[in-house]
C-alpha cells in the first residue's frame, strides 16, 4: 500500500505528521525498524520505530549543541567517544576541532551507518573517512563496561528509552562512563522533552546527582523533537566548566574556526538556564 | 450427499457446492483437494469483505478494530487493512503480525488486560499507544511510560447467556471503576475511556445495551482532579454469526445498540473490537474420509481433520460446525465421523444421520473462520490443515502458492 503520509507514534494524544513524497528506504533489521522518506520541509526524514530521529534541514540544531556546548568547554580534547549518533552528525561536528586526535563512535547496528551514508550524506560530509575516526559496532553498553581507554568527552546520542536505547539511560551505564572519563572529562546525553517526558529528566538527575561532582542540562529546541526544548544532560568532575565566561568561549570559537549555523558562545552561555518547573523536577 | 445441519439441500450427484453459508461462491471442493490435498482450510476474502462492510454499516458511526486472535491471517488482515478497518492486538505475535504488513499502528488498539513490562514496551516501539487495564497492579505498569500513553479500563458485565462468557477473567467491576480512575489520576496517568466484552456469540444485543447504559453514566461522573475527561468507549466483540449456515440480521441485531450509543455524550468517540463475526463465515474446512469401520450399529468415518486440528473450535470454544457431506450415497444411517489422532476424543460428530461414505469421500465444514484455525494443535505430530486462500487482495505481496486466483 502507496503511503503518503508518516504519523509519529511517540505519544497517544499528541503527535507529529509529515507528508511523505517518496520513501526512500525501509528496512526492519535485527534490533530495529527504519523508515527513511523524503518530505517537502524537512527534506530526508529517518524514523526508527516510528520515531523520528534525523532530519535534512534540521539536524544542525542538535548535533551542534550536542558536539560543540562540551567540545569548547573542554577546551582541549583529545580523545572523544560517542555512543549511538549513527548517522554520523555529530562525528561530522566533531571532527572540526582540531585538538581531537581520536574518535571512536560505538553503534550498534551496522544497517544505520550504512544508510545514513546513502541516505544523509550530508550528515557525515566525509567523516566516517576522517583518519582519526573509529567505528565500533557494539552494545554501547558493552563498550563502556570494558574499554580501558580515558576520554575526555562522551557523547550519549540515544534513541528513546524504549528500545535497544534503553540501556543507555540506566544508573549502571552512566557508571562506567564516570569510570572511564579523563580528569576534566565530560559527558553529555540526550535526554528528551521536559514538557512531554519529564520523568525522563528526574531519573537522569538522580543518576548524575550520585556518580558526579558537577552535573546539569541544558536546552535546545529541536522542530522535530515536539514539544518545545529538549534538554541535554551535562555530568563531569569539575564544576568550573559550565561557568566559563563567554570570553573564553568566544575566543575558543574564534580560534577554532569552525562554521556553525545553530551554536554560538552566547547560546552556549545561555544553554544552561533551565525553565523553572525544569529546576525543580532536578532538584535545583 | 447429505446436510447434517440444516441450511440448503443440494442435488446428491453435485460436487459443486453452494451452500448458503458459503458464501455463494461455486467451488469445486475435489477439485481444490486434487490439487492441494487434504484438510483444507479454504479462505475467501470476499466474504471478509462483505462482513466488514455489513457490520460497518449496523454500526455507521463505530470504529471498528479486528481482533486478530479469531483468525489471525496475513490475507484476512491485508484484506481487512484496505477496507479501513483498525486492530485490536493482544500479544507480541500479533504485534509482530501487522508490523510486517505494515499496518499504521495508530489504526491499533492493545486490549489484553494483563501484560508484562515487555509486552507493553513491544507494542509502544511498533507504535501502538492506546491499552486496556482492570486492575491498580496493572495501571503501575505503565507509570514509565505515563507521558506516551492513553489507557481503557476495562469493566466487567458476566453474561451467562454468552457462548463464550468473557467477564469472568478480565475486567474491574463496574462500582470499582470510580476506584479505579481515582488511582490514575493520583498517578497522572491518562485513562480516555472504557471498554467491556460481553462475551463472544452473544444471543442478543441485550447484555451490550445494559453495558453501554452503565458505562455512559460512568463517564458522566464528576471527576475534578483528571487529566482529561474519559473521550471513548470500545464495546468490545460479541457480535453473532448463524452457525447453522443462515444468513445473519446484523442490523436488526445491533439496531438497540445504535439506541443506546445515541445517548453516549457527544464527545465519545465508539470503538468495536469484532472477531468471530468477521471471520467465520469466510472460511470452509474441506476434510477426507481416510479410513471407515463398522461399530456396532454404528459406521465409524475417520477423517484427516479433527477436533486438535481445525475443529478445536468444537473444544475450546464450544461450537459445532455445520458438516456436509458432500459424497455420501444411499440411506441414511447412525454415524460418527473421528478425527486422526489416537485421542478418543477427537471426535467431531457422533450418532449423525448420514450416507455412506467411501475412502476419499469429503466432508465440508463451512462457518469455520473464527477460533478454529488459531487454536489447533499439531497433537500427534499430525500437521495443521492447510489454508487456501481465495480473493485475496492484490496487495498482498504473497510468493505463497497457498494462494488461489480462481478465474
Ligand atoms: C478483548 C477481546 N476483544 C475482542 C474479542 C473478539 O470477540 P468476538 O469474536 O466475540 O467478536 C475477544 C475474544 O475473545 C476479546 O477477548
Amino acid at each position: 500500500m502507496a503511503r503518503n503520509e508518516f504519523a509519529e507514534t511517540l505519544y497517544d494524544s499528541y503527535g507529529q505528521r509529515f507528508a511523505i513524497d517518496e520513501v526512500c528506504f525501509e528496512s526492519r533489521t535485527e534490533v530495529q525498524h527504519l523508515l527513511i522518506f523524503h518530505n517537502a520541509k524537512f527534506g530526508r526524514v529517518m524514523a526508527l520505530d516510528g520515531v523520528v530521529q534525523t532530519t535534512q534541514r534540521d539536524e544542525f540544531y542538535y548535533h551542534e549543541m550536542l558536539a560543540h556546548v562540551p567540545l569548547f568547554a573542554h577546551g582541549q580534547p583529545r580523545r572523544v567517544l560517542i555512543i549511538g549518533g549513527g548517522d554520523g552528525g555529530l562525528l561530522r561536528e566533531v571532527v572540526k576541532h582540531r585538538s581531537v586526535e581520536h574518535v571512536t563512535k560505538v553503534e550498534i547496528d551496522a544497517a544505520v551507518v550504512e544508510m545514513a551514508k546513502t541516505w544523509f550524506p550530508d550528515h557525515s560530509r566525509g567523516a566516517f573517512d576522517d583518519p582519526r575516526f573509529h567505528l565500533v559496532i557494539a552494545d554501547g553498553a558493552e563498550f563502556v563496561r570494558t574499554t580501558e581507554d580515558p576520554w575526555d568527552v562522551i557523547m550519549i546520542d540515544s534513541t528513546d528509552p524504549i528500545g535497544p536505547g534503553e540501556v543507555l539511560f540506566s544508573n549502571d551505564f552512566y557508571r562506567q562512563c564516570q569510570r572511564i572519563l579523563a580528569p576534566g572529562g565530560i559527558m553529555v546525553t540526550q535526554n528528551g522533552v521536559p514538557f512531554m517526558q519529564l520523568d525522563e529528566v528526574r531519573k537522569s538527575a538522580r543518576a548524575f546527582r550520585d556518580l558526579f561532582a558537577d552535573w546539569h542540562f541544558y536546552g535546545v529546541a529541536v522542530p522535530t523533537y515536539i514539544g518545545g526544548m529538549m534538554t541535554l544532560g551535562w555530568a563531569t568532575e569539575d564544576a568550573g566548566l559550565r561557568q566559563l565566561p563567554l570570553e573564553v568561549l568566544e575566543e575558543r570559537f574564534a580560534s577554532a574556526e569552525i562554521d556553525t549555523r545553530y551554536y554560538t558562545p552566547a547560546i552556549h552561555r545561555g544553554a544552561f538556564a533551565l525553565p523553572r518547573f525544569v529546576e525543580e523536577a532536578i532538584g535545583k | 450427499m447429505t446436510d447434517l445441519r440444516g441450511g440448503g439441500s443440494l442435488p446428491a450427484d453435485s460436487t459443486l457446492a453452494v451452500h448458503p453459508a458459503l458464501g455463494g461462491r461455486e467451488t469445486d471442493w475435489h477439485a481444490l483437494v486434487r490439487t492441494h490435498g487434504s484438510p483444507l482450510l479454504v479462505l475467501d476474502c470476499d466474504i471478509i469483505r462483505r462482513q466488514y462492510r455489513k457490520l460497518a454499516q449496523a454500526l455507521p458511526d463505530v470504529s471498528l478494530y479486528y481482533a486478530i486472535k479469531a483468525l489471525p491471517n496475513r490475507a484476512v488482515i491485508a484484506t481487512l487493512a484496505e477496507e479501513g478497518c483498525g486492530f485490536d492486538i493482544a500479544t507480541n505475535g500479533e504485534v509482530a503480525m501487522l508490523e510486517q504488513l505494515f499496518i499504521e499502528p495508530r489504526r491499533t488498539i492493545h486490549t489484553h488486560p494483563i501484560k508484562r513490562d515487555l509486552d507493553i514496551r513491544t507494542a509502544l516501539r511498533y507504535g501502538c499507544t492506546t491499552f486496556v487495564v482492570d486492575n491498580v497492579d496493572e495501571l503501575e505498569k505503565f507509570i514509565p511510560y505515563r507521558h506516551r500513553v492513553a489507557l481503557l479500563v476495562r469493566v466487567s458485565f458476566p453474561n451467562p447467556s454468552a457462548r463464550v462468557d468473557l467477564s469472568r477473567k478480565f475486567g474491574c467491576a463496574a462500582d470499582d471503576v470510580p476506584a479505579l480512575l481515582k488511582e490514575a489520576d493520583a498517578l497522572g496517568i491518562h485513562v480516555k475511556g472504557l471498554s467491556f466484552h460481553v462475551g463472544s456469540q452473544v444471543a442478543d444485543a441485550g447484555m451490550h445495551v445494559y453495558a453501554i447504559r452503565r458505562c455512559t453514566e460512568l463517564l458522566r461522573l464528576p471527576r475534578p482532579d483528571a487529566v482529561a475527561p474519559m473521550s471513548v468507549i470500545d464495546i468490545g466483540g460479541g457480535f453473532p454469526v448463524n452457525y447453522d449456515g443462515s444468513i445473519e440480521d446484523i442490523d436488526a441485531f445491533c439496531a438497540p445498540i445504535r439506541t443506546a450509543l445515541a445517548e453516549l455524550p457527544s464527545n465519545v468517540r465508539v470503538l468495536a473490537e469484532p472477531g468471530r463475526y468477521i471471520a467465520a463465515p469466510a472460511m470452509t474446512c474441506v476434510t477426507s474420509v481416510v479410513g471407515r469401520a463398522r461399530r456396532g450399529e454404528r459406521m465409524w468415518y475417520y477423517l484427516d481433520d479433527g477436533v486438535y486440528n481445525s475443529f478445536s473450535g468444537q473444544i475450546y470454544d464450544h461450537t459445532r460446525y455445520p458438516l456436509i457431506a458432500l459424497d455420501a450415497q444411499g440411506e441414511s444411517r447412525p454415524s460418527v465421523l473421528a478425527g486422526p489422532t489416537c485421542d478418543s476424543i477427537d471426535v467431531i460428530a457422533e450418532d449423525i444421520l448420514i450416507g455412506e461414505m467411501q475412502i476419499g469421500d469429503l466432508i465440508v465444514a463451512p462457518m469455520m473462520g473464527a477460533y478454529t484455525a488459531a487454536t489447533a494443535t499439531t497433537f500427534n505430530s499430525l500437521p495443521r490443515a492447510r489454508v487456501l486462500t481465495l480473493a485475496a487482495p492484490a496487495s498482498l505481496d504473497v510468493d505463497d502458492s497457498n494462494v488461489v486466483r480462481l478465474a
